[in-house]
């Protein structure tokens, strides 16, 4: 790591004097590095304001899993499938067949047809004219408008709606099981047909919260509820608002504490700009590569802001000791710099490294994240190890700093001469088995761990959340499922409808309703059945596929859009699950996937998967698959670098137990929460075991320091605790600060990351500073330490 | 390199042993309904049924996708049988406590000699195509034997007929290759031996040895435009009725060798035929609420007034007075003087109900568009 040419082969902590070739470089060209560093920060500032949010489904999922290449490949046939919102509006009096109720309806009905983006001749409500009611008589079918020609909400037309609405199978499909609430449908265009406009979901949202604002207010006795993919993604960007708030909370929250921490100006402010630069200079850099900030890695800046910190607060500390023993503030900065350059840049290595193990998830959100995370930490490197001591070597650590550091020394001499006890021969058996026992719970809670979202409604916000309470209202009260798996039935061309292709989805759908999990199903052979049935009369012993071709087309001449694509080619058999828990995806998939298996042909190809369901189920298994390869290279990174730093298996070991232990813990704890594993979470597991991984580095180079110049091991870890120890605690606390406000976002999986981060930084620093000296007095050999490192120094 | 690769394929054979164990789910094909059994499924009493019936103490009904189940507490826990076909049945009938027969679509008919348990196939559309393509045949040789030795004056009548035979033929033939789809729709026997099975386009069939042989008995029913025959009953006295599409009723008085057509009082379609309990007393019901009655074998009938919109779908009758008609949107029609007025209510889940049959205390057990149902004697209460 170091410069072996100045080094000449001695170890680095045995000649503290000597002045590694990067220290001259860079302190005999403070000015220099100062102005290109402002110009930088100038340059890349004016990038980074430029950075745009950015929320694209398709980034979101797996794009090669071949459920997701199958629904893209077949996406312009399905369009209309997925994009609609449903907007229930409910009475909270009474039922929905009164003049009032029916009034507000129609406003409504007609803002959203007006709304940009709506399908309006896909609209359906009790208002449009698509809605009808059919009878079957004795010369054939009788039908109308559900809304009685002459309507004019007298009870008589209300009773005539009423009964119109009982004979419309589509009308009673509007209506709630009780009677009180009525939905429009309204598919949306992705794209505006005229001018090709990409449809504003935050826009449609927006108008949408509008329109719910004024009826409510307008018609007290009225609620509105909204669901759709449209109306969460508006839901999604507005949360992503939040995150300013969250960003101005987390500086404030920072300064405070590390001001209560140094007692000096400069040591609050600097660490404050400079770890501000770090995360300018990162969004600069990103928005250069041509990325934007999605939900996920919009958690990147505030990571890369607190690890900024935390090694800001190094650099802080050993300058206050340094100047504390009296030195003036360029000789400090210099000092610190050199105590800290190898670890700190060891320690971002491993960072950085961890985060690009992320790449092996194929899913592109999570490879934005690494790729953001991985340019945070290393643009770390530079401003917080290169310029923060530059820059505190002009200014220096003020008198109150350094008599804080003095003071508080002495006082707290007794509380860490008590926590090096953690080495004590006495001590450190029962620490182990304590960590052993830990990691029994942890083994034994984790096994209830799960993939995937385990909550119903919509995983990416709160159970509580407006969307989460519509969404629930309206499962409630129709017959209707929020989750959706499509499997998609591809034919040779004009052969979607024949009565091969029809009969094998009936029994596809047979056997998915008789699985566990599955709510119903719906395709071309129901609609066909119900349409044979509607022809022979209404009597239902006719509810059955015709083998007879010419019966079946008769019963498929008007079919809902997005059942059949123009060339007839392909046609969905819709799944509506009781929920999206993994298991149950697991379940569905595995009987469709086994019955394509066995029945594809050159007739029909059944195929996996869309609807959210489908995606889901294809994010499950590619995370499921990424998580232990991940979790692999994560752990063999941060070894390796270990093991080149220290030089030491018996080292790496003292380092790399504590994080396996928080691993362990921090899945037991997903599991007692019931946060799966999913997109937002796989990712924290990396970032914690990379971040985790310095306080173990910061923590044994001081150990094995101490070690060298020949103190028992328990006296090494006093020293290392009164030099660093501080300032380890302070850099869990900050990190954990620095994420702990995203535990209130009003975003789900950004509240998940948040909690388990925090937990991770936290149980981190505390396995570094309790389990780390109990492993160091099993694993280490003092002696043997030193003797080989003489016989280094000597042999050169 | 060699570890990436290593772990790679490490990662590779993990993922297929997982699909292995994965794709262990055994599945049948996709086989034609005649040949697939009836899937086990604890859903078949919450799925559409179409006919129940006693048989002796125990209830069996019928429905789609070949379930069978039978109940041997007056309906409140259900078996499924076992069904050598998969196709929707739509009625059953049983003249003995065990011997019963079922029909259903693809012009199937399934047997049972223990009360409804086990079922075996005894006729299917493919062998009524044989069956109606050779009658057919053997009619078109009689008759140009006829044309052959007939005077000049009667020739080109026969000739006429002759040609109608050959598109029926041709008809017959196109739909062998289409293969079985038309429904039986009834089945009626009047005992071990003897009965009948009715369908759509005038499908008929009859046995007289309990089913091992069957016979296309279309020629002995006037129906020359192939109307379906939705319903067949017999009445008090031993006249049987059938009652079809645009209103057709069909009348025989001598166990169905023989069958005349009855003036009807109604264009729209019956979907039931069912005896009062009185001798020559019939009712005929169907579409939106019709129900007529006669109480002179048909010759004349009276529309019965009900207060229901609803298409009638079946009925029964306890033999002294009280008879239930169920229909569409949950309607459900009781009389308590054998048929002469109704009182009509109305299910609060409007689903449709296609048939019942009577338990202790008049209670009802109902089945339809949702399964089956118990409940009081009028149809919509729980049961008393």
């Amino acid at each position: 790591m170091s410069n072996p040419k100045h080094d000449k082969g001695e170890h680095y902590l045995l000649t503290p004097k000597a002045e590694p070739f990067l220290e001259r470089l860079i302190f005999n060209n403070r000015v220099l590095i100062l102005v290109f560093f402002l110009f930088l920060t100038l340059f890349l500032g004016y990038n980074a304001v430029k950075i745009q949010p950015n929320a694209s489904f398709e980034r979101m999922i797996p794009l090669k899993h071949p459920y997701i290449v199958n629904m893209l490949k077949h996406r312009g046939d399905l369009d209309n499938l997925g994009n609609f919102i449903r907007v229930a509006v409910g009475v909270k009096d009474g039922d929905i067949f009164t003049k009032s109720y029916m009034d507000t309806l129609k406003h409504i009905n007609d803002d959203i047809f007006y709304l940009k983006g709506v399908n309006r001749s896909g609209l359906k409500s009790l208002w449009t004219p698509n809605i009808r009611w059919l009878e079957v008589t004795e010369q054939g079918f009788q039908g109308g408008t559900v809304i009685p020609d002459g309507y004019n909400g007298s009870p008589h037309s209300l009773e005539q709606l009423r009964q119109n609405v009982l004979r419309s199978p589509e009308g009673i499909r509007l209506v709630a099981d009780n009677f009180k609430s009525s939905i429009i449908y309204a598919p949306l265009y992705e794209k505006d047909p005229q001018t090709g406009a990409k449809l504003s979901y935050s826009e449609l949202s927006k108008r949408l919260d509008q329109i719910r604002a004024k009826y409510e207010k307008q018609n007290p006795n009225i609620e509105i509820h909204i669901i759709g993919f449209a109306k969460l993604v508006g839901d999604l960007i507005a949360g992503i608002q939040y995150v300013a708030l969250f960003a101005v909370i987390t500086i404030l929250l920072t300064g405070v504490f590390l001001f209560w921490y140094s007692r000096c100006v400069a040591g609050t402010m600097i660490p404050l700009l400079t770890s501000i630069i770090a995360v300018i200079w990162q969004l600069g850099i990103l928005h250069l590569l041509g990325y934007g900030l999605d939900p996920y890695s919009v958690l990147v800046p505030f990571l890369v802001f607190a690890i900024g910190i935390s090694h800001a607060v190094q650099v802080v500390n050993a300058m206050a000791l340094e100047s504390a023993k009296g030195f003036d503030p360029l000789t400090s900065a210099r000092l610190a710099f050199r105590q800290l350059y190898i670890p700190g840049v060891v320690a971002l290595l491993s960072d950085a490294i961890g985060f690009l193990t992320l790449l092996f998830i194929e899913i592109d959100v999570i490879k934005d994240l690494a790729v953001a995370a991985g340019i945070g930490v290393a643009v770390i490197i530079i401003t917080n190890l290169v310029l923060h001591p530059l820059v505190m070597s002009y200014i220096g650590i003020s008198k109150s700093g350094v008599r804080h550091v003095q003071n508080h020394d002495e006082k707290v001499d007794r509380k860490w001469r008590l926590m090096s006890f953690f080495s004590h021969p006495g001590v450190a058996p029962i620490s182990l088995l304590i960590a052993l026992l830990g990691l029994g719970i942890g083994m034994y809670y984790k096994q209830d761990l799960k993939i995937g979202d385990l909550e119903r409604g919509a995983p990416e916000l709160r159970q509580n959340s407006v969307y989460n309470q519509d969404n629930a209202y309206i499962i409630k009260n129709y017959s209707t499922s929020a989750d959706i798996l499509v499997v998609m039935v591809e034919t040779p061309k004009q052969q979607c409808t024949s009565y091969p292709v029809l009969h094998a989805m009936d029994a596809l759908q047979w056997k998915l309703e008789n699985t566990k999990g599955v709510d119903s199903t719906t395709s071309l052979a129901n609609i066909s059945k119900l349409v044979t049935k509607a022809l022979n009369e209404g009597n239902f012993k006719w509810y059955e596929l015709s083998p007879n071709q010419g019966v079946i087309n008769s019963s498929l001449r008007e079919v809902p859009s997005g059942l059949i694509n123009t060339d007839c080619s392909l046609t969905p058999l819709i799944v509506f699950l009781k929920d999206h828990k993994a298991e149950t995806l697991n379940r569905v998939v595995k009987v469709a996937e086994a019955f394509a298996q066995k029945n594809n042909n050159d007739q029909y190809k059944f195929v996996l998967g869309a609807g959210n369901a489908g995606v889901e189920a294809a994010t499950n298994q590619v995370i499921a698959k990424a998580k232990d390869l991940m979790l692999f290279f994560v752990y063999a990174v941060v070894s390796c670098l270990c093991l080149i730093t220290f030089r030491s298996i018996r080292a790496t070991i003292c380092v790399i137990v504590p994080l396996a232990l928080t691993s362990v813990l921090c899945e037991a704890l997903m599991a007692q929460l019931h946060i799966g594993i999913k997109v937002a979470t796989l990712p924290v597991i990396a970032l914690g075991v990379g971040i985790g991984v310095d306080y173990g580095i910061y923590i044994y180079t001081k150990l094995e320091k101490f070690l060298l110049e020949g103190k028992t091991l328990q006296d090494a870890y006093f020293e290392t605790l009164r030099s660093t120890g501080r300032a380890v605690t302070f850099t869990g606390i900050t990190l954990a600060l620095g994420v702990v406000t995203w535990i209130w976002s009003p975003i789900k999986f950004q509240a998940d990351m948040g909690i388990l981060l925090f937990f991770m930084f936290l149980w981190n620093m505390i396995g570094a500073i309790w389990l780390l000296p109990a492993l160091a007095r099993f694993l280490l050999r003092p002696d043997r330490m030193v003797a080989k490192a003489r016989a280094a120094a000597a042999k050169s | 390199m060699a570890k990436w690769l290593t772990l790679k394929t490490f990662g590779a054979v993990c993922l297929s042993l997982t699909l292995a164990g994965a794709s262990t789910v055994a599945l049948a094909a996709v086989g034609n309904v005649l040949d697939t059994a009836s899937m086990e499924t604890t859903l078949a009493s919450e799925k559409l049924l179409t006919d129940v019936a006693h048989a002796g103490k125990r209830i069996v009904a019928v429905g789609e996708r070949g379930h069978i189940i039978y109940s041997d507490d007056n309906g409140k826990q259900w078996t499924q049988a076992s069904v050598p076909v998969s196709m929707l049945l739509t009625a059953v009938y049983f003249p003995t406590p065990t011997q019963g027969w079922a029909v259903g679509h693809s012009g199937v008919i399934l047997h049972t000699g223990d009360a409804g348990a086990t079922w075996t196939k005894q006729l299917d559309g493919r062998q009524e195509a044989k069956m109606v393509i050779s009658q057919l045949e053997q009619q078109m040789t009689d008759m140009q034997a006829q044309e052959a030795n007939a005077p000049e004056s009667k020739k080109r009548a026969l000739q006429d007929s002759l040609e109608n035979l050959k598109f029926s033929l041709e008809d017959a033939k196109s739909d062998e290759k289409v293969g079985p789809w038309k429904p039986l729709l009834d089945v009626w026997f009047r005992d071990a031996k003897y009965g009948f099975a009715i369908g759509a386009y005038g499908l008929i069939f009859h046995t007289d040895d309990g089913g091992q042989t069957w016979h296309n008995w279309a020629d002995h029913v006037p129906n020359p435009d192939g109307y379906h025959l939705n319903a067949i009953a017999q009445v008090k006295g031993g006249a049987l009725f059938i009652a079809g599409e645009a209103g057709t009723v069909y009348l025989s008085t001598d166990d169905g060798m023989t069958w005349s057509s009855v003036k009807s009082p109604y264009g729209g379609s019956f979907f039931g035929a069912l005896g009062t309990g009185n001798v020559n007393e019939v009712l005929a019901f169907g579409l939106r609420g019709h129900v007529f009655r006669s109480d002179d074998l048909g010759k004349s009938w009276k529309a019965v007034p009900v207060d229901a919109d609803a298409t009638l779908n079946s009925g029964v009758a306890d033999g002294k007075g009280r008879i239930v008609l169920v229909g569409n949107d949950g309607s459900v029609l009781v009389s308590s003087d054998a048929g002469q007025t109704f009182r009509s209510h109305v299910r609060a889940d409007r689903e449709a109900l296609l048939s019942a049959v009577l338990l202790n205390n008049d209670n009802l057990l109902l089945v339809g568009e949702q399964g089956t149902e118990l409940a009081g004697p009028d149809g919509t209460g729980k049961p008393m």
